[in-house]
This record gives C-alpha cells, sequence and structure tokens, in this order.
C-alpha cells in the first residue's frame, strides 16, 4: 500500500506517489509554513510539510496537511452569478456579461452619488502582488476611495502600534527568538492552538525558559506555562503599567538603551507610578507576589521576548496595550538581540502584504496618503498622474459597514472574507449589507454567510490554483504556487483584477500588472528606501530557493550581511539553505529606530473600563477565540475537509466553568441560551475547569459567535473588541419525547 | 435584498458599458477573457519550481532519537510512547497519519481528547493523542471469526488484513478502544498498523514524524511486564490493592472486575477514565513529568450519545431466537408437528439470512468458521449451521430425539450469540442481562408462536397451556433482565456517570418512548392475550395471532435499544481537542 515516495519524501500512499514535488507556502495562519506539494502530471495530489524550510522544519498543522482538499469542495464558485431581479435568485451569467455589470453599477453609483458611495472589503488571504493590485485599481484606476481589509480585524492594532512606537509598522522578531530567550512572555496568546508550528520553536528552546501567560483562561499554552498569569479579562492594561512600575520601583532598566534609544520614558515612569502593585493585583485579581514574580521574571532575565496575539490586539483599547508590552520590550532594553522583542504574532497568512501592500489604510509600501511626499513618490514608480492618488484616508472596516447602514455607501466589493459572520455584532453587519444597492462577492465559494446576500459573485481561484507572496509574521516572503487548476471558470483574484481593469477602461494605467511575477517587481520599486525595502529580492526563483526572504533585503544586501562577504558569485546559491545569518534576521540590532530621531516612542494612556460591564441581568464576560487547531476563522475551507470536521465538535458550544455550571444547574452537553444585549444563541454546555467562575469562552467559528458580541472599537486602531461583552445562561427546558 | 438590478444586463447598452472604455473593442474584452481563462488552465509550478530536495537525510535525522535502537527481542514488542507533556493538542499527527497512509475521506487511524480536573481551583486540561495500542491481548484478535488479525511475533504490531476480512465489525465491539474503523463503502475494517512498512526500513510512523512537539514515539516494551501491571502479579502489590479497591466499587456499581469501565478512574494504571486495562493490555505507553491531580475525568465523559443501531443484527438475533424457541417447543411436544418444526427453519433461516446482510463482504462469510478456536462469532457461525440442518433433518424424520436434537442446538446457538456480546465486557451487555434476554426471547417468542399454531389446529401441537407457560416464563424472565439496568438509573447531575448510568439514562430519557412501547408490548402480547386465551377466550385464533405480532414488535425493539442504548468504552475524547 505504501510505496517509497522519492524525493525526499519517504514511504507515500502508492496511488499518491509524485513524479515532481514543489514547496509553497500555507494558505490559513501568518506562522507561513512550507508544504511540499506532491505532484502528478503537474497537478497537486498530496502534501508534506518541508522540512528544511526554516519557519516549520518539517511540521503542519492539520489545516496546512488538508490545505488541498477545501479546493475539491462541491459549492466552489464555477462561474459568475448574478442575482435575477425577478425571481431573486443567483443565476450564472458569463464573464463578460459579469464584468459589464460589475463596471455599470458601480460606475453608476459613483457617477449618481460620487466617489465616497461605493467601498471594498478585502482580505489577508490573498497574494500580496493581488492585494496591492485590488489597492491601486480601486484607488487610482477607478477613482474610488474607500476600501478596508479584514486585517482591521486581526492586525489593526499592531499595525498602528508598532507605526507609532518605531516610526514603521515592524515587527522586530525572527522565530529562532522564540527558541533564544530565557524567559518568554505571551500575552492573549494561545500559541498551542492558534500557530501550533510555533509551539514547536519554544519547545525547542534548550535555555529552560521560564513561560509566562497572561490569559483569563487555563489554555493548552497555559498548560505549558511556569507562571499562568490568569488575570481579570480586560485588565491587561492595568497589570503591564503595574509591571512598567515595578520594574522601575526596583531599577530593573536598562538605563544605556533607555537614554541612547528612546523618547517620553521620565514621563512614562510618572505616568505608571500611581499603579501600585495593590491597586494592581486588586483591579487584575493577581496576587502582589504574582505580580513581583512577573517583574522580576522580566526585569533580571538576559533575554526576554514578549509575544500577544489577538486577546491583545481585540480589545478597546488594544494599541495602548501593545504599547505596554513594547514600552516593557524596550525600558528592559530587550530588543534587537537574539531572544528579544515585543513581537506581535499575525493571524492570517498574508496579514503583513495587508499592512504593507493593500492601499487600504496606507498608501503602497508602508507610506501614508495624507503625505503629499508619498503620493508623489507613489505616482512617479507607478508612472501616474499624482492626482489619481487620493489625499484622503479612506474609511475603516466600521465606518464603512456604518455608512452602508446610513445609506452613504451604496455599492461594496467583497474579496475572500466573511463579513456577515465574521464582524462584530454580525446581525447588523448583515442588516447593513442587505441595505446594498449592488453588493459583489468574490470567492471560492457560493455559500459563504456573505454570498448568500450578493447581487453578483465572481468565482475565485483558491489557494493552490494561482501564483504569488505572502508575507508570514517575521517578515518572511515566501512564494506560492499554481498547482492545481480551478473549477469551471473560476479565476485567480489577479486576473478578475485584470477583467476590471479592462472593462473599466483603465488598463493601460497598470500595463506593468500582466502577472504576479511583474507585479512582484513593482512591488519591489515600490519598497525601494522604505523600511520594507525588497529590492535585494531578485524574483520568485530566489525566493523559493531561499527558504523564504525576510524584509528588508536592500539591493546588495545579498552580497554583504552581517559583516560576512559573499563567497560566492550567484546570489542564488548563495541564498539556499543554511545560511543562517540570511534565514533569520531581527531589526534593530542597532538601536535605531524609524522615526525622524530614530528612537522609539513610549506610548501610554489611562485604562478605561469596558462600554458594557457585566451586572445584575448580564452577570457573565463572554470570552471569544480560536477553538481549535482544525478550524479556521469562519470555517469557510476547513469545513470542506472531512477529516477535520472529526476534529471539532460540529455544533456551536459555550465552556462555563464548573461553579456556575452548578450554580445555574446547568448540567454538562445539554443545550443552554447564551443571550446578550444583541442575540440569543443555542450552544451546547462545556463544563470545563479551565475558564474561571463568572466567565464563558464561545469559540469563534460558528456563526452564533459574532450575533451575540458588542461592537466597541480600539480608537487608535479601529479593531473590533471580540473577546469581551456581557452575556447570561439560560436553561433550555428539555422536551422529552 | 433591496433595490435589485434595475437594468438587465442583456439591455446593457451595446457592449460599452461605458465611453470611457479604451479602443479596445467588444471583441478584445473577450479576448481577454478567453487568455485569462486559459492561462488558469496552465500548471506552471512543475517547469518552473520542481525539485528533488535532500530532505530524506534531514527527516531521517530529526526522528532517529524517536525510533527504538534495536528491533524487539523475544518477550519484547513495540510499543507507541506518548509523553503527555509535549502534547499541545493540535491533532497534527491525526492528519498526517491520514494523509500520508493515504485513508479515505473521513477515516481517521488516530485520534485526540483531553482530560480534565473536576475543579477550576486547580484547572487541568490534558491532551491526549490515542491510536491502536497494539495490546498484548488483543480483543480484535481474538474476536475475528477469519483470522483476518496477526500479531506480528517480532514486533507485536496487530496488523490487521484487509483482504481476509468479512465486515463482520465483531472487532470494533471487542476492542475497548474504538481502535478498528469500519467503512462501509469498502465494507471492511481497517486500522493502524504503526506504519509497520515504514518502521521495516527505518523511517518513523506517521503521527511520529508529524508531532511538531516530538511527543509521539515508539519504543520496545516487555510483554510480561504489561501482563503483570495490569493483570497482577504478587510482586505489584500496591497496584493490586489499588485493583481490589476498584474492583469493589466497579462491585457496587454493577460492572464486573472486567468490566472495560474501571471505577476509580483515575486510579488506572494505563490513562486516567479510560478502558480497563486489563481486557487487552494495551502496549502504549503515557508517560509525563507532572503530577495529574487525582480527579481527572475525560473531557467528554458527561456525553451520553447513542450507538450505532445494527438492523440486521437486530433481525438475525430475533428471529433465529424465535426458531430456537420454537424448537425447544418443538421438543417438549415431542416433535410431533411438522409444521411447527418447518416454522422454526424459518424463522432460523430469515434470521440468518438477516445477520448475512449485516456482513460488508457477505459473500466471503463462509470462511467465518476459521475462528472457532476464540471467536464466539466463529462459533455462533457453526451453530447456525448445525441447527437449521438438525430442524431439516427433523422435519423429514420425525422422531422425539432428532426433534431434542434440534432443540438442543437451538439453545447452543442462542448461547453462542450471548457470548458474542458477553464476550465484549461491555456492562450493558454483561451475562445476566444478555443470557436472560436471549434466552427470554426465545421463550416468550417461541411460547407465542406455538400457541399460535396450538389455537389453529390443536391436534398436531402443544397445549395452549404448555405454549403460553412458556410464554409467560419468557417473558417474566426477559422483563426481569430488562428491568436491571433500571437500578442504575441516577440523578443527571450525579458528578461521575458510569456506562450504565449512561445506558439507564437513554433508555429512560431519549428512548423513555419507546422502552415504554416496548414493555407494553411483552406485557399484552406475552402475558394479557395468552392470559385471555387460557380463560374465556380459548381458541380465539386472531388474539393468538395478535399477542405473537406483538411479542414480535417488542423483541425487535428491546433488540434495538439492546445496540442503541449499549455505551461503549472509549479513550478520552472531547476537549474540543
Amino acid at each position: 500500500m505504501l510505496h517509497p515516495g522519492e524525493f525526499g519524501l519517504g514511504k507515500v500512499p502508492a496511488r499518491l506517489q509524485p513524479d515532481a514535488t514543489t514547496r509553497s507556502i500555507c494558505g490559513f495562519c501568518s506562522t507561513g509554513c512550507s508544504l511540499d506539494v506532491h505532484l502528478q502530471s503537474g497537478m497537486a495530489v498530496n502534501l508534506t510539510p518541508t522540512a528544511d524550510y526554516p519557519v516549520n522544519l518539517g511540521m503542519a498543522c492539520p489545516k496546512g496537511w488538508e490545505a488541498l482538499t477545501p479546493l475539491a469542495a462541491p459549492d466552489r464558485a464555477t462561474q459568475p452569478l448574478l442575482r435575477n431581479p425577478k425571481t431573486g435568485k443567483l443565476e450564472p451569467v458569463d464573464w463578460d456579461e459579469a464584468m459589464q455589470v460589475f463596471t455599470l453599477k458601480f460606475r453608476a453609483l459613483m457617477d449618481q452619488h460620487g466617489p465616497e458611495s461605493v467601498a471594498f472589503l478585502s482580505t489577508g488571504q490573498i497574494c500580496t502582488e493581488e492585494m496591492a493590485f485590488l489597492g491601486a485599481l480601486w484607488k487610482f484606476g477607478m477613482g474610488a476611495l474607500h476600501g478596508d481589509s479584514n486585517t482591521r480585524q486581526c492586525m489593526a492594532t499592531s499595525h498602528v502600534a508598532y507605526k507609532q512606537s518605531f516610526g514603521f509598522d515592524a515587527p522586530p522578531y525572527t522565530y529562532a527568538d522564540f527558541e533564544e530567550s530565557d524567559a518568554l512572555v505571551f500575552l492573549g496568546s494561545n500559541l498551542c492552538i492558534a500557530h501550533p508550528i510555533l509551539w514547536q520553536r519554544v519547545l525547542r528552546n534548550k535555555k529552560n525558559p521560564e513561560i509566562i501567560v497572561v490569559d483569563p483562561r487555563r489554555t493548552e499554552t497555559a498548560m505549558n506555562a511556569t507562571q499562568h498569569l490568569a488575570l481579570a479579562p480586560k485588565s491587561d492594561l492595568t497589570l503591564l503599567y503595574g509591571v512598567a512600575n515595578l520594574l522601575v520601583q526596583n531599577h530593573w532598566l536598562d538605563r544605556a538603551f533607555i537614554e541612547q534609544h528612546t523618547t517620553g520614558f521620565a514621563e512614562f515612569a510618572e505616568f505608571v507610578r500611581p499603579f501600585t502593585p495593590d491597586m494592581v493585583a486588586a483591579e487584575t485579581g493577581l496576587t502582589v507576589g504574582q505580580l513581583f514574580r512577573f517583574a522580576e521574571t522580566i526585569g533580571t532575565r538576559k533575554a526576554v521576548s514578549f509575544w500577544w496575539t489577538m486577546g491583545v490586539n481585540q480589545s478597546h483599547e488594544a494599541v495602548r496595550t501593545a504599547q505596554a508590552i513594547i514600552n516593557l520590550a524596550l525600558m528592559t532594553g530587550n530588543i534587537g538581540r537574539p531572544g528579544t522583542g515585543p513581537n506581535s504574532v499575525t493571524g492570517q497568512c498574508n496579514a503583513m502584504g495587508s499592512r504593507l501592500y493593500a492601499n487600504a489604510s496606507g498608501l503602497l509600501g508602508g507610506r501614508d496618503f495624507l503625505n503629499a511626499e508619498h503620493r508623489a513618490e507613489v505616482a512617479q514608480l507607478l508612472h501616474l498622474p499624482v492626482e489619481r492618488i487620493p489625499a484622503k484616508n479612506s474609511l475603516a472596516y466600521d465606518q464603512i459597514l456604518e455608512a452602508v447602514a446610513e445609506g452613504k455607501i451604496k455599492g461594496l466589493w467583497v474579496i475572500a472574507t466573511n463579513t456577515a459572520h465574521s464582524w462584530i455584532d454580525s446581525a447588523r453587519a448583515t442588516g447593513a449589507l442587505d441595505q446594498l444597492e449592488f453588493l459583489v462577492v468574490q470567492d471560492m465559494f457560493t455559500t459563504t454567510d456573505t454570498a448568500r446576500h450578493a447581487h453578483l459573485i465572481l468565482p475565485a481561484a483558491g489557494w493552490g490554483e494561482k501564483e504569488g507572496t505572502f508575507i508570514n509574521s517575521e517578515r518572511r516572503f515566501g512564494h506560492v504556487k499554481k498547482v492545481s487548476r480551478a473549477p469551471g471558470q473560476a479565476l485567480s483574484d489577479f486576473n478578475i483584477f485584470r477583467l476590471v481593469a479592462e472593462y473599466w477602461g483603465c488598463a493601460e494605467m497598470f500595463t506593468q500588472w500582466t502577472s504576479p511575477q511583474a507585479a512582484f517587481q513593482v512591488l519591489k520599486k515600490l519598497s525601494a528606501g522604505q523600511p520594507c525595502d525588497i529590492t535585494g529580492i531578485e524574483d520568485y526563483r530566489q525566493l523559493d530557493a531561499a527558504g523564504g526572504i525576510q524584509w528588508p533585503l536592500t539591493e546588495g544586501m545579498n552580497y554583504e550581511v552581517g559583516g560576512m562577504k559573499d563567497t560566492h558569485a550567484d546570489p542564488v546559491s548563495y541564498l539556499l539553505p543554511h545560511n543562517s545569518y540570511l534565514q533569520e534576521r531581527r531589526l534593530f540590532a542597532d538601536g535605531k529606530f524609524f522615526h525622524a530621531d530614530g528612537r522609539a516612542k513610549f506610548l501610554f494612556d489611562p485604562p478605561r473600563r469596558m462600554a458594557e460591564p457585566v451586572d445584575g441581568e448580564f452577570p457573565l464576560v463572554m470570552l471569544t477565540g480560536r477553538g481549535t487547531s482544525a478550524q479556521w476563522h469562519t470555517n469557510t475551507r476547513t469545513a470542506k475537509s472531512a477529516v477535520l470536521r472529526t476534529l471539532y465538535p460540529a455544533n456551536p458550544y459555550v465552556e462555563i466553568s464548573p461553579d456556575d455550571a452548578a450554580r445555574l444547574r446547568i448540567e454538562p452537553n445539554t443545550t443552554v441560551a447564551v443571550v446578550s444585549r444583541r442575540a440569543r444563541a443555542e450552544c451546547t454546555a462545556v463544563v470545563t475547569p479551565t475558564v474561571r467562575a463568572g466567565q464563558v469562552f464561545v469559540p469563534m467559528h460558528y456563526d452564533v459567535t459574532n450575533r451575540l458580541t458588542r461592537a466597541e472599537f480600539d480608537p487608535h486602531s479601529r479593531q473590533p473588541s471580540y473577546k469581551y461583552c456581557a452575556v447570561r445562561l439560560e436553561k433550555i427546558e428539555k422536551k422529552s419525547l | 435584498m433591496t433595490p435589485l438590478l434595475d437594468t438587465p444586463p442583456s439591455a446593457a447598452p451595446a457592449r460599452n458599458p461605458s465611453p470611457a472604455e479604451p479602443t479596445a473593442g467588444a471583441d478584445d474584452s473577450r479576448t481577454l477573457i478567453d487568455a485569462l481563462l486559459a492561462e488558469q488552465r496552465e500548471l506552471t509550478a512543475v517547469e518552473e519550481f520542481s525539485r528533488t530536495h535532500d530532505a530524506h537525510e534531514v527527516r531521517n535525522r530529526r526522528y532517529r532519537d524517536l525510533l527504538p535502537a534495536s528491533a524487539p527481542a523475544p518477550g519484547q514488542q513495540y510499543a507507541f510512547e506518548v509523553d503527555l507533556d509535549q502534547c499541545s493538542g493540535c491533532k497534527a499527527c491525526v492528519t498526517a497519519c491520514h494523509s500520508l497512509n493515504g485513508l479515505d475521506d473521513d477515516e481517521t487511524w488516530r485520534s485526540v481528547g483531553a482530560l480534565t480536573s473536576t475543579d477550576w481551583r486547580a484547572p487541568v486540561k490534558q491532551i491526549v493523542t490515542t491510536a491502536c495500542h497494539h495490546c498484548v491481548d488483543p480483543g480484535c484478535l481474538t474476536g475475528c471469526p477469519v483470522l483476518a488479525y496477526d500479531k506480528d511475533p517480532v514486533t507485536g504490531i496487530v496488523k490487521h488484513l484487509d483482504d481476509q476480512c468479512i465486515g463482520c465489525q465483531y472487532c470494533v465491539m471487542k476492542c475497548p478502544y474504538e481502535v478498528p474503523q469500519y467503512s462501509k463503502v469498502r465494507g471492511i475494517v481497517r486500522k493502524c498498523d504503526m506504519c509497520s512498512s515504514r518502521l521495516a526500513v527505518g523511517e518513523a510512523p506517521a503521527c511520529v514524524q508529524a508531532c511538531p512537539n516530538e511527543a509521539i514515539s515508539i519504543t520496545v516494551v516487555e510483554q510480561q511486564k504489561i501482563r503483570g501491571k495490569y493483570r497482577g502479579t504478587p510482586t505489584l502489590n500496591v497496584e493490586k490493592e489499588q485493583r481490589r479497591k476498584g474492583e469493589k466499587e466497579n462491585k457496587r456499581a454493577g460492572e464486573s472486575s472486567l468490566s472495560p469501565f474501571p471505577l476509580f478512574p483515575s486510579a488506572n494504571l494505563f490513562l486516567p477514565d479510560s478502558p480497563n486495562p486489563a481486557i487487552t493490555l494495551p502496549t502504549t505507553r503515557y508517560v509525563s513529568q507532572r503530577s495529574l491531580p487525582v480527579h481527572l475525568e475525560a473531557a467528554d465523559a458527561h456525553e451520553v450519545r447513542p450507538a450505532k443501531a445494527h438492523v440486521p443484527l437486530t433481525l438475525m438475533l430475533v428471529f433465529s431466537q424465535l426458531g430456537a424457541g420454537l424448537a425447544l417447543a418443538g421438543a417438549l411436544d415431542a416433535g410431533r408437528s411438522r409444521v411447527l418444526t418447518l416454522a422454526a427453519l424459518a424463522a432460523t433461516l430469515i434470521g440468518v439470512v438477516a445477520g448475512t446482510l449485516h456482513l460488508g463482504q457477505p459473500l466471503k462469510a463462509w470462511r467465518s468458521f476459521l475462528g472457532w478456536r476464540k471467536s464466539w462469532l466463529s462459533r455462533e457461525l457453526i451453530a447456525f449451521g448445525a441447527f437449521p440442518a438438525a430442524l431439516g433433518a427433523h422435519a423429514v424424520i420425525l422422531h422425539p430425539l432428532t426433534a431434542l436434537l434440534a432443540a438442543l442446538l437451538g439453545l447452543v446457538a442462542v448461547a453462542c450469540s450471548a457470548m458474542i456480546y458477553v464476550d465484549t465486557r461491555r456492562p450493558f451487555w454483561s451475562a445476566p442481562m444478555t443470557f436472560g434476554k436471549f434466552f427470554g426471547t426465545a421463550l416468550l417468542l417461541g411460547g407465542t408462536g406455538a400457541l399460535v399454531l396450538a389455537v389453529l389446529s390443536p391436534a398436531g401441537s402443544i397445549s395452549v397451556a404448555a405454549a403460553v407457560a412458556l410464554a409467560a416464563a419468557g417473558g417474566v424472565l426477559k422483563l426481569a433482565a430488562e428491568n436491571r439496568v433500571f437500578r442504575f438509573l441516577v440523578d443527571e447531575q450525579s458528578p461521575q456517570l458510569t456506562a450504565l448510568n449512561k445506558t439507564a439514562l437513554l433508555l429512560s430519557g431519549r428512548f423513555g418512548f419507546v422502552s415504554r412501547v416496548r414493555v407494553a408490548c411483552a406485557l399484552i402480547g406475552g402475558i394479557v392475550f395468552p392470559a385471555l386465551l387460557l380463560g374465556g377466550a380459548n381458541g380465539f385464533a386472531p388474539l393468538a395471532v395478535a399477542a405473537l405480532v406483538l411479542c414480535l414488535a417488542g423483541e425487535l425493539i428491546e433488540r434495538h435499544l439492546f445496540f442503541v442504548a449499549e455505551v461503549a468504552p472509549k479513550m478520552p475524547g472531547g476537549g474540543n481537542a
């Protein structure tokens, strides 16, 4: 049954024996694992994780192993579908008709109501080249203004926090830092489940590190902590200021670093003074002893790294919380050295691509729409009249939906995201979608919660059916390959954008964008001189051979890195694996930040209360998050795999503490209603000690979850605060047969 | 869906949506669409990026530490070792096994569950990955009627021989760990073979290769030590004491010492809240440096879920037992009635045919005698070959001795049927309950069946009184056997539910209505109507027929519940893991 697979694969099933293999970067999360795709006559038949790729070291999570399966799903979109106004049903049309309707409708709306009457909502799941094309096409080609990405839901906070603190959105780390820390602090991150392949790197740490997990729940990651700080939900900012205060009081500071490389420390030290251990202990529910131990670990260990994910980013004061983490790293000099850094672990496979190139909230290449110099640069690089570049920022995701609800935005183009399920207070978002005069959904599937509301569905090729690059959490560009044929008439997002450019009549502006490979060369030009400079990356071939390349890689850097001269003439062979100084690079080794003065800033604000605290009527805090490593976000892809479906509960469930279950007389495994001020959702009660009394946890992969959540946003990043709302539980009396 | 497209696209002005459209006419656009669709069909990755990487060595180097240095010596075997401290619940092992072994869409040979503490002040969530335990005394192997299991004499790996399997699924019932997986499409069972063909060439099994945390490895274990550890030797006093305590608790809960559900679940030497390792002597070693708290339970311990229904088996058991009962009635009548004998034969044959329909590979069924040395299923099949033959012979000869022989063979066949289930050691299928039910069915149905004949042709059959007595005896025996389980009915909020608690909850809750119908059938068909026949309604044929039909319906329901209300032992699941 099993035969030698050749190609270094070991044995593989005989019927799936490849005649060739190629590498491609996984299209789920931001870890950016490389997968060896097994090919038969050029078509993908199976895959295994790449053994010698510096990110995943031969490993993949269940989603990665099953990455090919969703491509064969029966509900793939195979042809454009247009809603018939008479029957109200979606009916097949050809691409020509679809494109005519698309341009006709959007142009009519823009002509009648102005360029601000339309918007797009895009994604961190498509290739960088595609995002950049979309953003350029929409704003420069079609003359529209508003567009945002679902990275607003996951990474906007990190983006803004880094940008304000460092002068550029620049996560400083490389994954090797997991292995080189002697203390790792995880904040709002269940790495074991959300990024299992990164947890591997933690376990490879040979320094017997302290592992501190800050999370209200006893997560899988908290189970592996040496210190688990189960703080009260949304008390993290207070905790971090309290720790900063302890560091100051105990002189656990890197004075030299603070003086040479930062600004605002004195004010910060003064600001945190009222955050006394007693006050912080009372606010967070932790003991003073826990606080001291936490602060002492950070203050006395040599290489401390801080890792945060959505528990921090999805909060009403998320940016300041992320910056409070950054402040801890800055004041203890834990940055720029191996095993250190305030490190944001990204969500989606190409969230970083979206942050740098989506041309949505920021101008291409990490620039600013409001900066005339930046606009001039981009206009020149893209051979555009500078007036084509808006001197105004787009509305953010929440503001776009608000404008839709108010009738100001009448046409919306949704690309590879599932707003109707994933947006906070989703019933309200869905209601807004139904007000639209024209909703275009461009997706792999016709069945997503959002596609059901569409007037026009454009069938898109999925991951594995197209080419491009992703940028992972540690700034690594990786190459995604075309190893499977898209079904029917589905086209890659890139080619759909080419068609739109053609039909809109602005194709002449995009003559350089003939293919993803060509677009990549455009991106290189756009990066020149920016902190995210990639002019040193040759092309896809080099990316593939090098095992991915982290930004920055400026031209010439190939040949001289870290003071080491290259002895090879050919840059490609030079970049083959085992040149670890090129494969694993971190930022800020020189202490130079991207602000004009070269210094990082201490930024802070007093903590604020949540808008919806628990009360007598809704006495429980509802936390949300990832359920299992076998589910991805709104489950549109992962639910297509039969084997993944065996790995998570089919129905929504709510985790309840044994105390609350006993108090409310809720029996395990019975159906209960989770009720918030917005909705009532029936879930299976899972009684577990990993949730504390007064809290419940509902995973985000079920559509009921965001009907319950309350739309509150961080004022700086406009990222939704998914992880806190007030609910109550109601027993559902069983109907006996 | 407010304002819809007001302008039908077909009516769009010409093909130019706007004057801004460049000179490129409609035909050019058409060309672009065609070009893009054609481009979408091209697969270029091979030409541009295909590679033969030298990753093999990288892989092998990494797994060397996870494989034993040498092959097992005599008395030893390979086993999985799971480092619980390293398992973080990613489940990559499940999908890697699936992909690297080319399993069917929803087929999995490994699964992941969790143990949790019952106290939030000491919250614990321990993830557990599990596959075949390649037991020292594998239940699957001893149950298999066609010897489709092989325990490798050198490696100890329990292999399933797919080409031998007849799809009877008895191994599924015999294994306390839900290991053999039945595929309806294939009509056979398949299971983990520890990737023996990989191990044979020094490659790591798929799950071992795929664990990012190196939590799974292959180790060599002493079979005798495992035997001693789980079944007890004088040297293991502490454990024996623990076991004795557990047995006492078990008895109190109505479960035998060899029940797959040991009480004191957290004191289980194999893994807390997992099936009793004494049954099959699993070899997997779960190791941990952490001190796990005493009160750990499977994260899905509170799930009360009905099991799979087995319609052909339900029909088989009821009709074959009707046959045996009729044969018994015939013997009591000294074998005078040919009609009764033929009725017994017909019922038995219906049962046998129905039973064959249960098999995934019915054409291979003839081989099922092969496992007669160990498998009760083989013995049952042999008995159900002999019993109808004896009935046939008796129908020709009509001698009292052949009647007696047929009746005895019928009872033996029913006993074999019962032993099939008793041998799984599942509490709801314990000997008192199963024998009571199966023989009760034979008596009840044999009695009511004979009653019909006695009423229809009083001359050539046993007396109505004898038939009624037989039926009543069966009815009482049955209801008594069935009622046993309701002793285990508890408040649903009881902290720990045993298998019998769950069965009782299913029978009274989810299947409460069906259960009541079933009791009504037996009472009316087996006792009230026969009593009426015995009394005033003597000779009223429709009443006798109604009694038989009611009893038959009641028995079919009872046998359906026998399967669906049974709670199988399993490794810890749930925990969303």
